[in-house]
């Protein structure tokens, strides 16, 4: 192409402004933090000589719990969010179109609200003083005494809260582009309800189940606000932890290894389904390479 | 059917479960005792509801003053991040779209990197950026930050509608005569500005909401309002100014927002190029 | 460096492996109606996007009024492109679509609104003039694409197959509109299709294209009726095939003796030479079908066939006759008239005759 738009230099140009500033606010910050990760600790507050020696302390102290745990309340809640989404999805996908609109908009609604504000008003209701406390406290749930607030139960509750939309909407546009007479189909052929929904309608939306666990699971894993806010100290999640070593103790390497494990244990999950999708549409294509060959040498024989 | 009623009343619980505590925001804008946050006095009198809250907001009482600073500083920040990021994200749309090579597959993972990490490591991050360059902390920091999660959902907002783009179209501008500049603004740029607009709204959006980054890179004393009211707490006396505050944020977005769907469901039906 | 309006030398362009436009050189009249034909996918486009600035040839050069254009970007030519999808500016009102490159050009304002107004007027949109183009039905905003590359009289146009996406009576209609636009403004056009029709109607000169290569270049009746190869007589219309050898020789005349098929006889204007192979094109048109043989007063020299009727196909105008003669389908038409109606109809497998004068067939060498 020789229009002007299309030289070299013009794509430096127009490349540059994003490029440069994500390089240098994101790319280089992820190799310093990658750096610091080697490095001693040093008691000022700053960093220390090269070493391993951050390394050798993570696998110490209460980190690995902390790790343990934060991955095991991310999977607690992105199961709680994924099962509560799929019937939702359902539901709106089934209704008429006026309605899905109008009840897919008020998912999102609620995200007008300052997420801290809800947070917030999620700590008002758990408080011991809250009515919600006064309720359990009335039919002695939980034994009477003990308070929902700062607890793990407390910030798996507000994390499904606060994620749940992100699991319902691929899920609902998944299950929007679903051909719902199939399930008519798998029914008219003697298949439960249940088995139908079983079989054909999560095949069905797998991407969008795919992009469902991913939405919830890594701002779970990331979660920093809900167990500062609702964990206090019984729930202290890596993010807490990382916040703490940077901003209490000053303790640099610390924090940056924390984040580099947390940063793993996000790239895992996503490098697992990249490469489901990959092999999904691999798959997929061959399947349909397959049945174009298989047409053509019917056409063929048929010309013949 | 039986399967779909047990769906439909799992959704009816999951929306009440999603507003339980949007009514409460709501509700306690209006509660008299900031301390108990109680409509109760202590001998279970009702007490009643409250304008107070609403008054000291509009009056600028001083109890109120650290939150609207708060607040002043939030939309300020937000409106610089989303014209920021407004900008860069367009350039690096047309940029991904344009153009296929090495430079732009790089181009896109960096664009693309920052929406799948949890926004807590581009928090640290930029600390450890910030700290390794012995900058301190405050309002420019805090402007960066923002700009730097912005530019890649404004980036893929507007790619994604470069796709329905008819690069013709920009072929016909050449073709009549105009260089690449004028072809930019007089042609290009008003079609891609319903997507720029998006994404400018999604920017503004996560902006106003972040805690988790801002609360790395604030420096001592610079609150935004979402960090102003995480380090609250409970027996704050200024809690329900804040909820008052929430309220009124909300019924302006849905006027607003209710307002542009309005417009941009006029503006789609004229910009709508039918494959004819 | 060249007196001719617009000449194509020996231009080339590659994409990868592939050769879209292989070595053609061509040059164009002013003022001319000049068609590129050619099946889908043989480098019509490609040649267009060349003469506009979009692709730059491999090598070869392309020259307008003598200047050397081919390095120009599109905006510094006055070459002015109908796209296939029309590609009007959807964000811009039609009046304002249209006034684009008169703005660019910097005219008064009063000659702008003027000479939109005028163009306006030609096309007949005066009335959409502030619609937008969604609001316009598809040949409403063909009319308003070819006026948006007309106002400010560029030196060609080039129009790539404007008519394809409309209806087939808005395509014939638009045809007719076409044709008097060329001759308001006196401009060179440069159209591109695949269909023949359309090539044929407009054209004062085609230039048929196959596989990036011009096969033949002639007024529409020549091409028609003396096509330069086999492919030319086979793209343009229908035809029948005699693929054989040159046995005899009388004067004007050759006789062809085709595979599997009685000897032929065939005007040789080219004078080809006994043992030669070639293909004869018979169009079905010149060949008469009849029950009766052909009366005598007709010549000896004529070829007539005894033959068994195959098929009968209705098409409104004529009727078409698959015949087969010797074990040959040969295709024939015939109009609809009381006056060339026989005294019984044809009908299927009927024993007819089927004859043709020498003079009909048009004889092509064999391509190696
Ligand atoms: N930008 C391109 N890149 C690669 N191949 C192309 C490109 N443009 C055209 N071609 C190929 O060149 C050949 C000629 O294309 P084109 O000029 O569009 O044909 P036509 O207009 O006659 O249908 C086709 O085989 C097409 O696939
Ligand atoms: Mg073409």
């Amino acid at each position: 192409m020789s229009s002007p738009l299309r030289s070299r230099r013009a794509e430096w140009l127009v490349t540059a402004p994003s490029f440069l500033w994500l390089a240098l606010f994101f790319a280089v910050p992820a190799v310093i933090v990658l750096a610091f990760t080697f490095h001693g600790h040093d008691i000022s507050g700053g960093v220390g000589e090269w070493s391993l020696s951050t390394w050798r302390e993570l696998v110490d102290p209460d980190y690995p719990a902390i790790i343990w745990n934060t991955i095991k309340i991310s999977v607690e809640v992105t199961i709680w969010s994924i099962v509560l989404a799929v019937p939702c999805a359902y539901a709106i996908a089934r209704m008429n179109p006026r309605w899905r609109a109008i009840v897919a908009g008020s998912i999102m609604l609620p995200f007008w609200t300052s997420f801290v504000v809800r947070v917030f008003a999620w700590k008002t209701m758990l408080h011991p003083d809250g009515w919600l406390q006064a309720c359990c406290n009335l039919f002695s749930i939980g034994g009477g005494h003990s308070t929902i607030l700062d607890s793990e139960a407390a910030v798996v509750l507000v994390s499904v809260y606060s994620f749940l939309p992100f699991a319902i909407m691929p899920l609902y546009t998944a299950a929007e582009k679903f051909d719902f007479s199939l399930l008519e189909a798998a029914r008219d052929l003697g298949a439960k309800n249940f088995y139908a929904f079983r079989k054909i309608f999560l095949p069905g939306i797998r991407q969008g189940l795919v992009s469902a666990v991913l939405m919830v699971f890594i701002p779970a894993i990331g979660s920093y606000v809900i167990p500062q806010m609702l964990g206090g100290t019984n729930c202290v999640l890596i993010g807490n932890k990382i916040f703490m070593r940077a901003i209490q103790n000053r303790n640099i390497p610390h924090a940056s290894a924390l984040a580099t494990v947390m940063a793993v244990s996000v790239l895992i999950p996503i490098g697992l389904a990249m490469w489901w999708k990959r092999r999904q549409d691999a798959r997929d294509r061959q399947r349909l390479e397959a049945q174009t060959a298989k047409l053509f040498t019917a056409e063929g024989g048929a010309a013949k | 059917m039986k399967r779909s009623m047990v769906s439909v009343m799992i959704l009816a619980a999951v929306l009440a479960f999603l507003y339980v505590p949007i009514i409460l925001v709501v509700v306690y804008g209006f509660v008299p005792n900031g301390i108990s946050m109680s409509f109760f006095g202590s001998d279970g009198s009702f007490l009643g509801f409250t304008g107070k809250w609403y008054r000291y907001i509009f009056t600028g009482h001083q109890s109120v003053r650290a939150l609207l600073q708060s607040f002043w500083l939030s939309l300020i920040i937000a409106g610089l991040s989303t014209v920021a990021s407004c900008a860069i994200g367009t350039t690096s749309a047309l940029a991904l779209h344009k153009w296929r090579g090495r430079l732009q597959s790089i181009h896109h993972a960096l664009v693309y990197t920052p929406l799948i990490m949890p926004d807590i490591l581009i928090g640290i991050s930029l600390l450890m950026l910030f700290a390794a360059c012995h900058v301190n902390c405050g309002f420019w920091t805090i402007l960066i930050a923002h700009i730097t999660f912005c530019v890649s959902y404004v980036a893929m907002t507007v790619l994604a509608r470069l796709q329905d783009f008819d690069d013709r179209i920009t072929e016909a501008a050449y073709d009549l005569g105009a260089g690449p500049w004028y072809a930019f603004f007089h042609v290009e740029l008003p079609i891609l500005l319903p997507g720029i607009v998006a994404g400018g709204l999604l920017a503004f959006t996560l902006s106003i909401d972040d805690v988790v980054i801002t609360s790395f890179v604030n420096g001592a004393g610079t609150n935004t309002f979402p960090t102003y009211v995480s380090s609250m707490t409970k027996h704050s006396r200024n809690l329900p100014s804040v909820f008052a505050l929430s309220t009124l944020m909300l019924v302006f977005t849905c006027v607003l927002v209710g307002l542009s769907k309005l417009i941009t469901s006029k503006g789609q039906a004229k910009l709508k190029v039918k494959a004819s | 460096m060249n007196s001719e309006f617009l000449v194509f030398d020996h231009v080339t362009k590659r994409f990868g492996a592939l050769t879209a436009v292989n070595d053609v050189s061509f040059s164009v009249k002013k003022g001319e109606f000049f068609s590129l034909l050619g099946p889908s996918g043989c480098g019509k486009t490609t040649l267009l996007r060349m003469l506009g600035g979009f692709e730059k040839p491999d090598s070869g050069r392309i020259y307008l009024e003598g200047r050397d254009i081919t390095d120009l970007a599109p905006n510094e030519r006055r070459v002015h492109t109908v796209f296939q999808n029309y590609a009007l500016f959807p964000t811009m009102t039609i009046w304002d679509n249209i006034a684009f490159s008169l703005r660019l050009a910097k005219l008064p304002k009063k000659e702008i609104e003027e000479k939109v107004d005028a163009i306006l007027d030609m096309i007949q949109m005066s009335e959409h003039a502030w619609k937008y183009p969604n609001q316009l039905s598809g040949g409403q905003k063909q009319r308003v694409a070819i006026a948006r590359a007309l106002v400010d009289r560029p030196k060609v146009l080039l129009l790539d197959e404007p008519l394809a996406a409309l209806d087939l009576k808005l395509r014939q209609h638009m045809l007719l509109e076409l044709d008097t636009i060329h001759d308001q403004v006196g401009i060179t056009f440069m159209y591109v299709t695949h269909d023949q029709g359309e090539a044929m109607s407009l054209s004062d000169r085609i230039a048929v294209i196959n596989r990036g290569r011009i096969e033949q270049l002639d007024g529409p009746a020549k091409i028609y009726e003396a096509p330069s190869s086999r492919f030319v007589a086979s793209f343009i219309g229908d035809t029948n095939f005699f693929s054989g050898e040159i046995v005899a020789k009388d004067g004007d005349y050759c006789t062809i003796r085709p595979d599997g098929f009685p000897d032929i006889r065939a005007y040789n204007d080219k004078q080809l030479e006994v043992g030669q192979k070639v293909d004869l094109s018979v169009r079905p048109e010149k060949i008469r079908v009849t029950l009766a043989p052909p009366p005598p007063e007709k010549g000896a020299s004529i070829n007539v066939y005894p033959s068994t009727v195959q098929d009968i196909v209705y098409q409104g105008v004529y009727t078409k006759y698959w015949i087969s003669s010797s074990g040959v389908r040969v295709a024939a038409l015939k109009p609809h008239s009381r006056f060339l109606l026989d005294q019984e109809p044809i009908t299927w497998n009927d024993k007819v005759f089927v004859w043709w004068h020498p003079d009909d067939g048009y004889m092509v060498e064999s391509e190696k």
